[in-house]
């Protein structure tokens, strides 16, 4: 990437990043915030970090400011400013600078970018780049790196996935008797016809989109993730151009719970029948006496399409149940 | 749709045609014009955002315009990703038309947007701009 247009989105990046601390209106914080998102993605493309950036364009510009509206919809979207406050808020800035001195000495002590005699790109990735499509013939590296040679890495963030979804359920969720006292208009349905019909008209075209990126993984950016989070995208759209109910009839709360359980039981079982097969933990190459006409070279590039489908479900239900939680308060009955 | 549609059909027709220079020079012209009409349609538009006096017509200045001018940029990135491979094969071809395939959804999300704020705008009591002087 040209270097001078870099230092543009680099100084642009840093703006924002102060822009969004100064503003004290939350919902245009948060746009502003999505913004920043969005020119760390294009920083990241430039970076030639393709999957990183379709990630972070995903839920970082996507997703995640979907739902900072969501929890503001449901609180206050002005800071209180208290006097009492400013005494601790010179502690943190205290704090802060100290960790970040500490940091940027830290940093003098980091191989340079790039450096080719650094410990991480002279042993690790030179294996991975030289032996990684023999090994599992995946031509795109990152998903080989993600869903095979560490596949635990993977593995736990799918769990912290689902134990998120978990948290924010069970920390807002109210009982049945809550939800009766306050609110007869449960049925608010969004009026406006041509948002309804757009909606209904883009919805399977994302959903194809999702699985593609899905399936497609191993050849170019996308993956698990990045399909799951625009599935879970598409279920959101749903939920905020018709009404809460429209959504629960197609994936109900009790079902998203289930099937986010399930995207972490497919992959930590894919991963524990080569256990019983006589080999390691997560090492796909066992499944080659199982699956039909594969060697183990093909069994991993399979594993890996089944490993992904396991992540999409879990992120896609995550997605999903962060959001429903988030904007109905815990009830389930009433959002945006 | 139906447009799209054609202008795949165009793209078959223009990849049969691609080495001779008549066609070449035809498709740099329309790659040109197009690019420089998105870029003043988008001048067009931040302009009217910034100038004009409220939410309303603010929005229908980045509604309008924000659509036609993408919609022109990617067109004509499409058209250069066609040109700009030194031989034809389906991977250039696939790249062109799925820069295609994005214009339907920014011709339909686009406008549904701007809809949306809108319609939240107005039932949300924004007052409209009167010329009172």
């Amino acid at each position: 990437m040209i270097l001078s247009i870099e230092i543009l989105l680099l100084i642009l990046v840093v703006i924002l990043a102060f822009v969004s601390l100064w503003i004290r209106d939350l919902v245009s914080s948060v746009i502003v915030f999505g913004a920043y998102s969005f020119l760390m993605c294009l920083i990241w493309t430039g970076m030639g970090a393709v999957d990183v950036a379709f990630t972070e364009a995903a839920v970082g510009a996507g997703v995640s400011t979907v739902f900072f509206i969501a929890v503001l919809f449901n609180t206050t979207r002005k800071i209180r400013f208290n006097p009492l406050d400013l005494s601790s808020k010179i502690f943190a800035t205290f704090i802060c600078s100290a960790v970040a001195y500490l940091l940027f000495l830290g940093i003098t002590d980091m191989p340079f970018w790039g450096d080719a005699n650094s410990p991480v790109n002279s042993v690790v990735s030179k294996y991975y780049v030289e032996n990684a499509y023999s090994d599992t013939k995946v031509p795109n590296l990152v998903t080989a790196v993600l869903a095979d040679y560490r596949s635990f890495d993977t593995m736990f963030e799918t769990c912290v996935v689902f134990i998120a979804v978990l948290g924010i359920f069970m920390l807002l969720k109210k009982e049945d008797d809550d939800i009766h006292l306050g609110s007869e208009e449960t049925d608010q349905e969004n009026d406006s016809l041509i948002i309804r019909v757009a909606s209904r008209f883009m919805v399977p075209f994302i959903q194809l989109f999702g699985l593609y990126v899905v399936a497609h993984g191993h050849y170019s950016p996308g993956g698990g993730f990045q399909g799951g989070v625009i599935l879970g995208a598409s279920l959101i759209l749903l939920a905020m151009a018709y009404d809460m109910k429209f959504v629960q009839n197609l994936l109900s709360i009790k079902k998203m719970i289930i099937y986010a359980a399930l995207g972490v039981l497919i992959f930590a079982g894919w991963g524990l029948v080569p256990v019983f097969l006589g080999n390691n933990f997560l090492d796909y190459t066992a499944w080659a006496q199982l699956l039909p006409g594969t060697d183990g070279i093909m069994a991993r590039s399979h594993s890996m399409l089944a490993v992904e489908i396991g992540v999409a479900l879990t992120v896609m239900c995550g997605m999903y149940g962060i959001y429903m939680s988030l904007v109905s308060d815990g009830g389930f009955k009433k959002g945006l | 749709m139906l447009i799209n549609i054609l202008v795949v059909v165009l793209f078959a027709l223009l990849a049969n045609y691609l080495q001779s220079p008549v066609v070449l020079s035809i498709l740099n012209g329309v790659i040109v014009v197009s690019m420089v009409a998105g870029l003043l349609f988008f001048f067009a538009t931040s302009v009217g955002v910034l100038r004009f006096p409220d939410f309303f017509t603010r929005l229908h200045a980045a509604g309008k315009g924000d659509t036609l001018s993408t919609i022109l940029i990617l067109f004509s990135c499409s058209l250069f990703a066609l040109k700009s491979a030194t031989y034809l094969d389906k991977a250039t071809l696939l790249t062109s038309i799925k820069i295609l395939l994005i214009i339907n959804f920014i011709f339909i999300g686009s406008p549904t947007a701007t809809h949306a704020l809108i319609e939240a705008g107005y039932n949300s009591e924004v007052d409209p701009w009167e010329n009172n002087k």
